[in-house]
């Protein structure tokens, strides 16, 4: 089974709710990545940002990640060699890359495929390819569990969400605003009655993301979402305590706790 | 996949989910408009009483006779604003009206198309903001004060390379934003479809035009049609109805920058490779890892690391020719035909008129070509300035 379907059907069964964070990987660098990912014991899914030099659907402190990363050297090779060293070091957690097409074409879509099972990659978030331009990706993925690809929804999405559901994998990421990553926790004025269309149709759990901060930024949607994501605020606060792994413990502790305490 | 969005393998839609159903409406509502006769003839009441077209197709006497053939240019540094750009702006800000947008967004480089979708923001009571690279805000200092004259918002970009690209993603990121009430105009042939269909269409009037007037002058169709591209708005206009003219032959003129052998050039077609950037699939200068490369040029219209999708077919099919032109060359045919024919062009088209001249030697004095002249050169005379007191010049 899936590495990020077996965690969230556990946490099902638990009726505990899910936890991601999203960094870029290669910021400031690949050894202190793989320290900030073994530092966030209580996290249940991790996204992996691969820098690409057009983010166009990332705001301004995730654009600033992926310039600095790539300055740094990161690219999507060393994030594979990455990915390798974890599962080798027995690191088990589900992690999933968050990147954009090109960087996928770029290597061949295949061969990207191939290499993404091999280092165990579990799961892939495209946001600049839509339901209608998945086709050679899903292909691809056909038939092996290891490697699955995320759907993610928008608040105006309406009448595409049960044609982008039919066969979605994982969970479901539910964009809460319109636009970019890393806005401030200002949601769509529609996010309750949209979570709520989303929810009445997914098979699978229902994760919210963008411009979430503290795990109470989500408790007026408590009921209906299976979880959270939080990206450009986890990447603020590492910045701020200069990328020290306690820090990412110590939020990423804290956010999960209250997140079943609500 | 959605196939009518492509030419061949290029094009499609390559946006966030949040884009989808926005891009949808669109292309409903540009489809129905097409056929509406009413729209119709609103767009060419504005092209002929606003715009100032038809553009003359003006033979150039001492340019014919030196290089021994046929050389019409297509006049589009007549238009208001001073090139080809407001032809698409019309078509796509009366687009906007008719869907009920009050607010306008556009991505701009040298300023042209900025320019022009700030004109035609004030001609039509829009709020319009342009989003413009720090970099090009500072080396187009008088073009940002034409758009803020005009009443629009210039947005400097902070970042990546400060330029085209990255106003263009700052756009895009802002249109995922204000969709549900703001129309983003986009100026080259680039893009998600219905993008590049609508830029065609809305540019093909320069090859309407151009081939009437040739048959008028000649009787005939002309043999070659040759046109600069950047993006690839003028030359995919000034293709666009002879490319069923298998007798035409199609030439797009590239900027080699410094030379299609350095790392200094825009050359996309020449020296990229296939990729995905600004929600489209082409011909796109990248690294190894998949990241967009820098372009370079002296034009700032023709500085940009991809081009159109249907450019990419053409290419692919052999039905256009792509060319490189570098920097040094296209300043030596802006001079000869600013001394020549007395017209000051810009540096974009001086690119297709660099190789209209090397094309010329080997055709005959019974034979034809027509050449985009895309904008005029007025806005580039800084850049010309510097070039000639040998300073070279900001980029």
């Amino acid at each position: 089974m899936n590495r990020i379907e077996y965690r969230l059907n556990t946490l099902k069964e638990k009726n505990e709710k899910a936890f991601i964070t999203y960094i870029t990987a290669g910021l400031p660098d690949m050894e202190t990545t793989a320290k900030i990912i073994k530092a966030q014991e209580d996290v249940d899914v991790i996204e992996l940002g691969i820098p690409f030099s057009d983010p166009i659907a990332d705001g301004p402190v995730i654009q600033q990640a992926s310039f600095e990363a790539i300055q740094g050297g990161a690219s999507l090779n060393k994030t594979l060699e990455l990915m390798k060293k974890l599962r080798t070091e027995g690191v088990d957690k589900p992690i999933l890359f968050m990147l954009y097409y090109n960087t996928i074409v770029g290597r061949g879509i295949e061969n990207f495929v191939s290499a993404c099972r091999e280092a165990g990659v579990d799961g892939l978030i495209v946001p600049d390819l839509p339901l209608e331009e998945q086709e050679n990706l899903q292909n691809a993925l056909k038939g092996d569990d290891t490697t699955i690809l995320i759907q993610l929804v928008s608040p105006v999405s309406k009448e595409r969400i049960p044609k982008i559901l039919e066969g979605a994998r994982g969970f479901v990421y539910c964009v809460s605003s319109m636009g970019v990553t890393g806005q401030a926790a200002d949601f769509h004025r529609e996010v309750m009655d949209y979570l709520k269309s989303v929810k009445a149709v997914s098979k699978i759990p229902v994760m919210m993301g963008f411009g979430i901060r503290e795990a109470e930024d989500v408790c007026p949607m408590k009921d209906i979402i299976d979880g959270a994501i939080v990206g450009s605020h986890f990447i603020n606060i590492m910045r701020k305590a200069g990328f020290d792994p306690a820090a990412a413990k110590e939020y990423t502790a804290k956010f999960k706790s209250e997140l079943n305490a609500m | 996949m959605n196939k009518k969005a492509y030419y061949g393998e290029y094009g499609g839609q390559f946006v966030s989910e949040s884009l989808m159903n926005t891009l949808n409406e669109i292309d409903a509502a540009f489809e129905e408009a097409i056929r509406d006769p009413k729209f119709i003839e609103q767009y060419n009441y504005y092209l002929k009483q606003y715009v100032g077209r038809e553009t003359p197709l003006y033979l150039a006497e001492r340019l014919s006779e030196k290089y021994g053939t046929k050389i019409y240019l297509k006049r589009e540094d007549l238009n208001h604003t001073g090139a080809h750009k407001i032809n698409n702006v019309i078509g796509q800000i009366l687009l906007a009206k008719r869907m009920g947008k009050k607010k306008i967004i556009a991505e701009t480089g040298a300023g042209q198309h900025g320019v022009a979708t700030a004109t035609g923001a004030a001609l039509f009571n829009m709020e319009c903001t342009v989003y413009m690279g720090k970099e090009d805000v500072k080396r187009q200092a008088l073009n940002v004060m034409r758009m803020e004259m005009l009443g629009a918002k210039v947005v400097s970009v902070e970042s990546g390379s400060n330029t085209l690209k990255d106003a263009t993603n700052e756009a895009i990121r802002t249109w995922a934003k204000t969709a549900e009430d703001t129309f983003y105009i986009i100026g080259s042939a680039i893009g998600p479809y219905p993008y590049p269909k609508m830029v065609k269409e809305f540019q093909s009037v320069i090859s309407r035009e151009a081939k009437k007037q040739h048959m008028e002058a000649e009787g005939r169709l002309p043999d070659v049609v040759m046109a600069c591209v950047g993006g690839g708005s003028n030359s995919i206009g000034m293709f666009a109805d002879f490319i069923d003219e298998p007798g035409v032959e199609l030439i797009g003129v590239e900027a080699a920058g410094k030379g299609i052998d350095t790392n200094e050039h825009a050359a996309s077609m020449s020296k990229g490779r296939p990729g995905v950037l600004h929600g489209t699939r082409s011909y796109l200068l990248q690294d190894e890892d998949g990241n967009v490369q820098l372009a370079h040029s002296i034009s700032a219209g023709l500085d940009y690391p991809g081009v159109g999708p249907e450019h990419a077919y053409l290419h692919d099919t052999g039905r256009a020719k792509y060319v490189p032109i570098t920097d040094t060359e296209a300043m030596d045919a802006l001079m000869e035909l600013t001394q020549t024919e007395g017209i000051i062009p810009a540096i974009e088209s001086a690119h297709a008129m660099a190789y209209a001249f090397k094309k010329a030697k080997e055709m005959t004095p019974e034979q034809s070509m027509i050449i985009c002249l895309s904008g005029r050169g007025d806005k580039d005379v800084n850049t010309i300035s510097d070039y000639l007191a040998g300073k070279g010049y900001l980029n």
